[in-house]
């Protein structure tokens, strides 16, 4: 069981945030090693053969912290620890896989995964642009902060998030289509919240990646019905076919899902 | 690289990404954690790092220098079951036995921090350990009877052989 | 008998809960090497090109197996009825299924061993493929195998039947049809264990195997047909399977593993990754069950006709076995005098199909009682009451003419309804596995029910002959 690669990578333990910064420079060679929920899996299966990887957990790069009426959550933070946190990422966070890979997982490692090829992968990233959430991120052209699914839409490879920062909402809910499992895979979801700038919506699994609802948005905001906006949601999705469901059936319970969220947030 | 491993400090040379699952029955010969997907999938993995459960498949060894691992070893031997042990044995909720020792770490854990003494506690809390075997229904009378001390090792070691196994013979109370 | 009512504990369940209890991948010996198989990406193709040279030089690789290392390469388990096989352990110039094995390599570690599949030189022609066993009997369907889309040595017939009494009259006498067709799916064993074998070559020239195989002597036979030795060179070693719920009867790892460990003298362990476990390793059959049933107004069967497409996967292996017992209990527990039935067992390009808790039988037992609800549902009747009206008795006889003796459907079926506060009529509640007689043994019931003390009723045209 040894590794994949037959030359061993170089591994680098960062023991603070600067520490990380400094050695994952322009991501030029870098592997990222979080939580390790998912690159460990393809580092054990011969799917990677990284050069360098650069060890997260003793950077200092994890907790919440509230401030000015703003919460912080630092990338190391392990899903497990938003169990607890505001809708609708508590929810979400409770969702994903179970209690050992919750505790293991990052919220870092889930913004930035890699779209799974037989699952859709990241369910924080729709919980997080209904939010509004900023990402905090170095790499090429130094540090930036932006919404999230700004990141997302660009790739965030090449990127070290740091952190993920938002207002906690008025409102908060999210639905989802599960695989019936103890151990669930979500097929799909929607999360919504109501803040300052008004009604935000995402959908987790209609893609590679989460993906802002922006035409249910606009649909909400020039007057349509739950129903009406709902049905818009097709237009800012591609969903594809994979080991869990059909694009076809995405299509039919996206606007259901949107429907049930918006019904929730009143 | 340094591991406490059921209360021996052991000294290693696997490299740093080497997952903890090789790491101990690779390197080190402790063989009750299973490799029944290398992907997190399935708990056959699971072992104790500092007290809590996690998989073994998942975690690179740099990630836990000088942690303390807890495996089956470590819980109880044939003479001297732990009370999650002997509730397992007692409530058949072994069959092939392959994910036994994954599901035996979880619930240790679970007891440990007061919990298990619900149907649904102990589904919420090993809802990453599949078994293909016994269905899970004798596996949560087992974690429940253990997290409620309502566990009878004495009579379920009766007559150990050298190896482990046992000499048949009634458990007291039983028909005859 | 002090044990049977008892509650005894099990015999491994100390060294289950205590991780004492070995299985195959838990066995250590020095120098151990790890293998990986080279595996067919296409469902189907000719080999066009394969050079393993490029492999074998790799440093920290031990041996390389193909096709032409293989002794005996095409084995199957009926050759010594006569029957020949239709599978090779390693690809011999086509693959059939995506997954199918190729090359094998033992090498120091599992990355360089895949590494060396990585530089094994391959090329391949796809080749159309079939996966709807329905569409493989049209004409003109891709071909898989040169005799045809279905497996052929049922005795003189390419597919099993069976025939008792007189159907076409039972379906002139009928006062409904009921048809249904039914589709159980694949499913994959999933068994925590995947498959594993380690193989060890001994200095007196022997080999021992530790396998988790699900039958020892069987698996034995397989690798020693293969490599052409006497039983007796070659150990068994098996002990705890990890579940196996019959996909581990198939052999899968053994004789490739026993090849290499010849090959390199040294121990070699093949363990299959999970993503091998699902896309490689067998899985129980899709079946396709068509069963039309002539009824008459109060609920009898008079007659049923069934055709079954059990869909092998690109070889036969045990289906043709699997298909027989599929066959024997196609009336279910129940009692019909007039029975055709007809069954295939059809090639695909998938991964071979094989055993699963009650091997051909589940898929049956599917069908016919679902069936027997669509009829009861056709009817208006009360889906256990048709049931026990036509249930096995004591001197009934089967589709194959085995004669009942103690038959349970009715005990098991009235059992379960008083469980369940299922309300039946006071005849229903009253019913027996007695013989029949007065209203349960109307006249087209009179010719199947045996005279008493009969076993078997033998006539000249046999179940699997027949008109």
């Amino acid at each position: 069981m040894a590794l994949a690669s037959t030359e061993a990578p170089e591994v680098v333990a960062a023991s603070s945030i600067d520490d990380a910064v400094s050695a994952f420079g322009d991501g030029e060679g870098v592997t990222v090693l979080a939580g390790g929920t998912i690159l460990m899996v393809d580092l054990v299966h011969g799917r990677l053969a990284p050069e360098r990887v650069l060890m997260l957990d003793k950077a200092q790069m994890a907790g919440v912290r509230t401030e000015g009426g703003r919460i912080t959550i630092g990338a190391m933070t392990r899903v497990a620890e938003l169990e607890d946190s505001v809708e609708p990422l508590a929810t979400v966070a409770r969702g994903v896989a179970d209690p050992e890979i919750r505790a293991q997982a990052t919220v870092g490692g889930n913004l930035c995964a890699t779209p799974g090829a037989e699952s859709p992968r990241g369910d924080l990233q729709a919980a997080f642009i209904a939010l509004g959430a900023q990402v905090r991120s170095v790499g090429p052209g130094g540090e930036r902060t932006e919404p999230v699914e700004d990141l997302l839409a660009a790739g965030p490879e090449g990127r070290l998030v740091l952190d993920v920062s938002f207002e906690p909402p008025q409102a908060g809910a999210s639905a989802e289509v599960r695989r019936p499992h103890a151990h669930a895979y979500t097929i799909l979801s929607v999360c919504g919240a109501i803040g300052v700038a008004g009604t935000r919506l995402a959908a987790s699994g209609a893609g590679p990646r989460s993906v802002r609802l922006t035409s249910v948005e606009e649909a909400l905001a020039s007057g349509a019905d739950a129903a009406a906006a709902a049905a818009r949601a097709l237009d800012d999705v591609s969903p594809a076919d994979d080991a869990l469901a059909s694009a076809w059936y995405r299509e039919q319970t996206l606007p259901v899902l949107v429907t049930r969220v918006l019904n929730d947030l009143g | 690289m340094r591991l406490t491993v059921n209360g021996t400090p052991r000294e290693l040379v696997s490299p740093p990404l080497t997952s903890l699952l090789a790491v101990l029955r690779e390197e080190l010969g402790v063989t009750s954690p299973k490799a029944g997907c290398q992907q997190g999938g399935c708990g056959a993995c699971t072992v104790l790092i500092d007290g809590e459960p996690r998989r073994a498949c998942l975690t690179p060894l740099a990630a836990v220098d000088g942690a303390a691992i807890t495996t089956v070893e470590g819980l109880g031997d044939p003479t001297n079951l732990s009370p999650v042990q002997a509730a397992f044995d007692e409530h058949y909720a072994a069959q092939c036995g392959f994910c036994t020792s994954g599901f035996l770490m979880a619930s240790h854990a679970l007891i440990e921090r007061g919990g298990g003494t619900s149907r649904e506690d102990v589904i919420e809390a090993l809802s990453g350990h599949v078994c293909r075997c016994t269905g899970y229904v004798k596996i949560v009378e087992a974690v429940n009877a253990a997290a409620n001390g309502d566990v009878h090792a004495e009579e379920t070691q009766a007559d150990m052989g050298p190896q482990g196994e046992e000499n048949i013979s009634l458990i007291p109370g039983s028909p005859a | 008998m002090k044990a049977v009512g008892a509650r005894l504990p099990r015999y491994d369940g100390i060294a289950h809960v205590t991780g004492r209890t070995q299985y195959v991948d838990d066995v250590r010996v020095p120098g151990q090497l790890w293998v990986k198989a080279l595996r067919s990406p296409h469902h189907h193709a000719a080999i066009t090109h394969i050079d393993t040279a490029p492999a074998e030089a790799l440093p920290g690789v031990h041996a390389v197996v193909t096709c032409a290392d293989v002794p005996h390469n095409v084995y199957g388990h009926l050759e010594a009825l006569g029957v020949p096989a239709d599978e090779p352990l390693l690809a011999d110039g086509q693959v059939r299924y995506k997954g199918q094995p190729i090359a094998a390599v033992a090498a120091d570690s599992e990355a360089i061993a895949l590494a060396a599949l990585e530089a094994i030189d391959i090329r391949y022609e796809e080749r159309p493929a079939v996966f709807d066993i329905r569409q493989g009997l049209d004409p003109g369907a891709p071909e898989i195998h040169h005799w045809g889309p279905v497996y052929p040595h049922f005795g003189p017939h390419n597919h099993r039947r069976v025939r008792k009494g007189d159907v076409e009259a039972a379906f002139d006498a009928a006062d409904t049809i009921v048809e249904g067709v039914y589709r159980p799916q694949a499913i994959e064993h999933c068994p925590l264990e995947t498959q594993v074998s380690l193989v060890v070559p001994e200095a007196n020239g022997r080999l021992t195997i530790y396998s988790c195989t699900q039958a020892m002597y069987f698996s034995l036979g397989v690798v020693s047909a293969h490599l052409e030795w006497p039983l007796n060179k070659i150990k068994f070693v098996g002990g705890t399977v990890g579940g196996g719920f019959g996909g581990k009867v198939d052999t899968a790892t053994e004789t490739v593993c026993a090849l290499l460990a010849i090959k390199s003298q040294k121990p070699v362990k093949w363990r299959f990754t999970r993503e091998e476990e699902f896309l490689a390793s067998s899985t129980r059959a899709p079946w396709h069950v068509e069963i039309k049933d002539a009824v008459s107004k109060e609920g009898w069967i008079l007659g049923r006709r069934t055709l079954t497409l059990h869909d092998s996967g690109a070889y036969s292996r045990f289906s043709p076995y699997g298909l027989t017992k599929h066959a024997f209990h196609h009336t279910g527990a129940y009692t019909i005098p007039a029975v055709s039935f007809d069954g295939f067992v059809v090639y695909s390009n998938r991964v071979p199909t094989t055993a699963m808790r009650g091997f051909g039988v589940t898929s049956v037992s599917l069908a016919v009682e679902t069936h027997l609800n669509r009829v009861a549902q056709v009817l208006g009747l009360d889906p256990l009451e048709l049931r026990l009206k036509n249930a096995n008795r004591i001197g009934d006889t089967t589709g194959n003419r085995v004669v009942m003796h103690d038959p349970s459907t009715v005990a098991v079926t009235l059992a379960a309804a008083e469980r369940v506060g299922y309300e039946l009529g006071d005849e229903y509640r009253d019913m027996t596995s007695e013989r029949r007689t007065g209203e349960l043994l109307p006249e087209h019931l009179a010719g199947q029910q045996a005279p008493e003390g009969e076993h078997l009723i033998v006539h000249s045209a046999t179940t699997n002959g027949g008109h």
